[in-house]
């Protein structure tokens, strides 16, 4: 929310328009927050792209709302912009075809070292973060950000697991039921984790 | 050295990737990881209809098998 909004929680969002980006994580996620405060006719999702477009309708007051992730709402946040809900969602690691496991697997290892790293020290590799350029060119319109703005319990880095057949079938009935997925294709054919397994289970 | 090609996008996705290449993490693997940025799409013009974007959106060098592997 910008600083002068009106809004302090989701259900006055009805019919206001929320900067997101369609087919995107800022997509699916605003979907499911806001759905449980409004009902589905009355979301009014907006695509803008990227977390920079959206953050810049947020400020110019184009949108009521905008769904951003970090490093963009630390940035907000210090310009006194107020979260009304906050969720989290996985990430994903796609591979080509032609990826085999022993490198997948070699990849894997590297990466979960690279999260332990990570975790140990948060704040020491929030730089990467604050320098990406596209960031700190708006950033530094708005007097930038420093590590010590960050809270750091959003970062959340965890080792790569296959997404369970669950998840998967709980997933696509979502996007099933939300039109975002055509309901004549089928959940096992949209995930192949022939690569992912093993590689997990070689970490194990 | 096995050379992979992975596409970065948002930083906060890619960190776990960057550190692991700035830290010599790949190479103790093995892996000669090599980074293309993934398209930026740039201002668009907004639209509340989700038909009216292209759902591939930026991973364009995955979609031609520039890359091998990406995330989001």
């Amino acid at each position: 929310m910008h600083p002068d909004s009106p809004h302090y929680y989701p259900g006055t969002l009805g019919n206001k328009p929320v900067a997101v980006q369609f087919h995107a994580g800022s997509h699916y996620v605003a979907l499911r927050l806001l759905s449980g405060y409004l009902p589905k006719e009355k979301l009014k999702l907006v695509h803008y792209g990227s977390p920079q477009f959206r953050f810049e309708a947020l400020m110019n007051g184009e949108v009521a709302a905008a769904a951003l992730m970090e490093p963009w709402i630390t940035l907000a946040e210090k310009l006194g912009c107020r979260p009304v809900c906050e969720g989290h969602y996985l990430g994903a690691e796609n591979a080509s075809d032609n990826m085999d496991e022993e490198t997948f697997a070699a990849i894997n290892r590297a990466v979960a070292k690279a999260v332990d790293r990570i975790n140990a020290d948060k704040r020491r590799y929030l730089r990467y973060l604050i320098d990406e350029p596209r960031f700190a060119a708006v950033a530094a319109q708005h007097g930038g950000v420093t590590p010590e703005d960050f809270h750091l319990p959003r970062l959340r880095y965890s080792y790569n697991t296959p997404y369970t057949d669950e998840i998967v079938e709980d997933t696509y009935h979502w996007m099933v039921g939300w039109d975002l997925l055509d309901g004549a294709a089928c959940s096992a054919d949209l995930v192949d984790n022939r690569l992912a397994e093993p590689a997990a289970a070689a970490a194990d | 050295m096995k050379k992979v090609v992975s596409e970065i996008s948002g930083v906060v996705f890619s960190l776990p990737w960057l550190v692991a290449r700035d830290e010599g993490l790949f190479e103790a693997e093995g892996i000669d990881m090599e980074f293309v940025t993934a398209v930026s799409s740039g201002r668009v013009t907004p639209t509340e209809s989700p038909e009216d974007v292209n759902p591939i959106l930026g991973h364009v060098a995955f979609e031609d098998a520039q890359v091998a592997i990406y995330r989001a």
